[in-house]
């Protein structure tokens, strides 16, 4: 039987695996989808603690989590049109005007 | 049922590993595609039916085809998708995905209720009826809250968006 333990290690290697493509990556979309992935490792772990806990609280927090993360793409995507409007690229080293 | 945490763990891990590793962005959201209907999988096994379909809905099904149509949008016509379809690994990729949504479907036929076992949660725990009762009494301000949130979202996207800033 898979136990909260279970879900609290796959719950931070998917978060684990988030933070590490969003170190390391350099195409602004991949970025993005870094994000959402960390985004997800915390939403499994909000419903596997409401499972195990039987408290319905966490379920509507994912709900929450949801509409903040489709707020998040919805600006971030727009500047990142904004941006290639201006720049021609997807790359984040080549965003550096306010490099000083 | 272990095998299906196993089974849907293992998935998800994989096609995250996949998303951070493509070289191109249009497989990688084709992993994270994966790792959503992995991850719904997974909630079903958690007793959260409504977020496993939230979570194909709103994930899959609006946020990540916004990233793939903006893709589409500042990716040069025709230039890299011969490359990508040509490529090995982006095919077996592509066969991950399928035996993930073959999975689901198989849930789907077969009965949640044949494989998540009630034990230890109590009745009626994660039904919809009763995470609405939840959501629109007890947290019916935070909803209000949320909701201006996507519309100050949804104008400052568009704002955004216009040809002179």
């Amino acid at each position: 039987m898979a136990t909260l333990t279970h879900y609290i290690v796959l719950s931070s290697i998917l978060f684990g695996l988030g933070a590490i493509g969003f170190c390391t990556r350099r195409n602004a979309l991949i970025l993005f989808m870094s994000i959402e992935l960390m985004l997800n490792a915390a939403n499994l772990l909000l419903v596997a603690f409401s499972n195990f806990m039987a408290d319905m609280a966490g379920q509507v927090m994912v709900l929450f989590i949801f509409a903040v993360a489709a707020a998040e793409v919805a600006v971030g995507l727009a500047i990142l049109i904004g941006l290639f409007r201006h720049v021609r690229e997807v790359d984040i080293t080549k965003f550096n005007v306010l490099k000083w | 049922m272990d095998l299906y945490f196993w089974v849907f763990a293992s998935m998800s891990v994989l096609a995250g590993l996949f998303t951070i590793a493509a070289r191109d962005a249009l497989p990688s959201a084709m992993g994270l595609l994966t790792v959503f209907i992995a991850l719904a999988s997974l909630y079903l096994h958690l007793h959260a039916p409504l977020l496993a379909i939230f979570q194909v809905a709103i994930y899959a099904g609006a946020i990540l085809i916004l990233i793939v149509f903006v893709m589409m949008l500042l990716m040069a016509p025709g230039e890299r998708l011969s490359a990508i379809q040509a490529n090995v690994s982006y095919r077996g990729s592509g066969a991950l995905l399928g035996l993930c949504l073959i999975g689901l479907v198989a849930v789907g036929t077969k009965g949640v209720s044949n494989i998540v076992s009630m034990k230890g949660v109590p009745e009626g725990f994660g039904n919809p009826s009763m995470f609405g009762d939840l959501f629109f009494r007890d947290f019916l301000l935070h909803f209000e809250v949320v909701s201006v949130l996507l519309l100050v979202a949804l104008i400052g996207g568009i704002y955004l968006c216009k040809k002179k800033l």
